[in-house]
């Protein structure tokens, strides 16, 4: 009887929020397939035999609208290269301070790229997936703050978004899989635009700390530089709170049925083993009613400074003035010297790439487009080129 | 000669088939409604009418009135529109306009709240609502 009390009491309660809340529900999906074009190669996750797994994703968003200006909404998003497990990718409350200003906290997306709002939904832009090149952090969301404002400026549209947070996953730097942490974040970006035109900044800057666990080839280093003393030396390779900087500018334009796109970002973490990382894309797009048809140019140059290079002594003296070599094993003559072994690690971090797309979108349903896409990446260090083809279906609902 | 007779003969018909939009507001609201402020009304923009009063639009339900609006008035076509909404719903920047299933529907909302504005057939247009703008 008690049981049974208390339950009608959680019924009764779940009954008042639900008509306190309107509860909407949206959705959205890519079904994806693609393959490269030659046996041994492999881009994007995909290689010579044909998948619909690694970019097919399947996503829910509930958003309640509560009473007096606050809303809540959930964004669970089960993805193919994950076997399709759901997340929840954002998770937030926001609070409508007026009609040009919203404030929101929980788990949301970072917003780095003109796209990074939407990245998920394939239905919102031309591409399959945003140009890569560019696209290429493995982390894209935070926990904090983010705050938007809008503003008409003469004939302009401005908006600008504050976000405030960290992120704290396991990202691709130096492996495939480090734990990483990005502590204080805190940036900006401001979108202004008119009529067929619009332009976009983004500024942010965080402490990034991320292990070396996962690679005994850096663990190795760090602990060699540190049995001579060389502290500074192992702090200049480690990623261990070192400041980093993001920094991107985009255009965007959709004059008639013509479209153009470019984004430049550039990516640095201070005195650590990774490379400052520069990137951009120029994409055009020509609209012939339901089709859409596109061609992209990406370029990616990864690049430690010189000035990075030889930092390492070859020798150092030992308080009782007896000079020893600084190498994996010094009571062996013919081991590695330090200095040689950081320098490869330093240059290892370079890598440039060109990637050329041509594609094309087919709107054959309201809310559903076909699109189809050729993907030529060219490693400009090896010279080796790879094809990827990839189509599929995405949707809204 | 009876190809151009043809052709003519296609695109008058093609415009009778084309009723005008009517851009109807609460009988009460005076502030002016000019097409962009309709444009950045219906695409999430803005809010608020120019006057600074808060704006409640309303759509049809995906029937042949909601396509000649969005083709006349807010120039995009339905996926276009999509798109753009999708960018707005699943980053939690902005909710579409309620959709009301006919010309009676949206009469009925326009006339019974003060902040609402809608679009109809213009042939369909009643004492109930105000008229600012026919497309």
């Amino acid at each position: 009887m008690k049981k049974s009390a208390i339950a009608l009491a959680i019924a009764l309660g779940t009954i008042s929020f639900n008509s306190a809340a309107e509860i909407r529900i949206n959705g959205f999906a890519s079904i994806i397939g693609g393959q490269t074009l030659d046996s041994d190669d492999t881009l994007f996750g995909y290689d010579n035999d044909f998948d619909m797994e690694n970019r097919s994703l399947f996503a829910l968003q509930l958003a309640a609208d509560l009473q007096d200006n606050l809303s809540a909404t959930a964004q669970i998003v089960g993805r193919g290269a994950n076997d399709f497990d759901a997340e929840f990718e954002w998770a937030y409350l926001t609070y409508t301070i007026s009609d040009s200003a919203q404030i929101s906290a929980g788990k949301m997306r970072i917003p780095f790229y003109r796209y990074s709002d939407f990245l998920d939904v394939g239905y919102a832009y031309r591409w399959i997936k945003p140009p890569q090149s560019v696209y290429n952090l493995s982390f894209s969301t935070y926990n904090g703050l983010s705050y938007i404002h809008n503003a008409t400026l003469g004939q302009w549209d401005s908006t600008v978004q504050f976000a405030l947070g960290s992120v704290d996953d396991d990202i691709i730097a130096i492996t495939y899989s480090d734990e990483a942490e990005l502590n204080n974040t805190v940036g900006a970006n401001w979108t202004l635009s008119r009529d067929w035109f619009s332009m976009r900044m983004a500024y942010f800057a965080t402490e990034a700390s991320i292990s070396a666990a996962n690679s005994p080839e850096l663990s190795g280093l760090l602990a060699g530089l540190a049995g001579y003393g060389l502290t500074q030396q192992a702090e200049d390779l480690a990623v261990e709170k070192d400041d980093a900087y993001f920094a991107a500018f985009g255009i965007s334009i959709d004059y008639n049925d013509v479209l153009f796109d470019a984004e430049f970002t550039q990516f640095e973490v201070d005195d650590s083993i990774l490379a400052k990382q520069q990137q951009y894309y120029a994409s055009v797009g020509y609209r012939m009613d339901e089709w859409t048809v596109h061609l992209t140019y990406e370029h990616n140059k990864d690049k430690n400074a010189n000035d990075e290079f030889n930092s390492v002594p070859l020798t150092i003296t030992a308080p009782n003035g007896v000079t020893i070599p600084v190498t994996t094993d010094p009571t062996n003559p013919n081991a590695p010297y330090l200095q040689t072994l950081v320098n490869g690690a330093l240059s290892d971090a370079r890598a440039e790439s060109e990637t050329w797309s041509v594609g094309a979108r087919y709107d054959f349903h309201p809310s559903a487009a076909f699109k189809v896409e050729l993907n030529q990446f060219d490693n400009q260090l090896t010279d080796q080129k790879v094809e990827l083809l990839s189509f599929g279906i995405d949707l809204v609902f | 000669m009876i190809k151009k007779i043809i052709t003519l003969g296609l695109l008058l018909s093609s415009q009778i088939a084309l009723a005008d939009i009517a851009v109807i507001v609460n009988t009460a609201n005076n502030t002016s409604v000019d097409e962009a402020v309709i444009k950045k009304l219906y695409l999430g923009k803005s809010k608020s009418f120019a006057d600074g009063s808060s704006a409640n639009p309303v759509n049809q339900d995906g029937n042949a009135t909601f396509d000649e609006f969005n083709d006349k008035v807010i120039g995009k076509s339905s996926s276009q529109l999509n798109a753009h909404w999708s960018k707005l719903v699943f980053t939690g920047k902005g909710t579409p306009p309620k959709k009301l299933a006919n010309d009676q529907a949206i009469i009925e909302f326009v006339s019974k709240n003060a902040d609402a504005i809608g679009y109809i057939d213009a042939s369909k247009v009643t004492d109930a609502v105000k008229v600012v703008g026919k497309y």
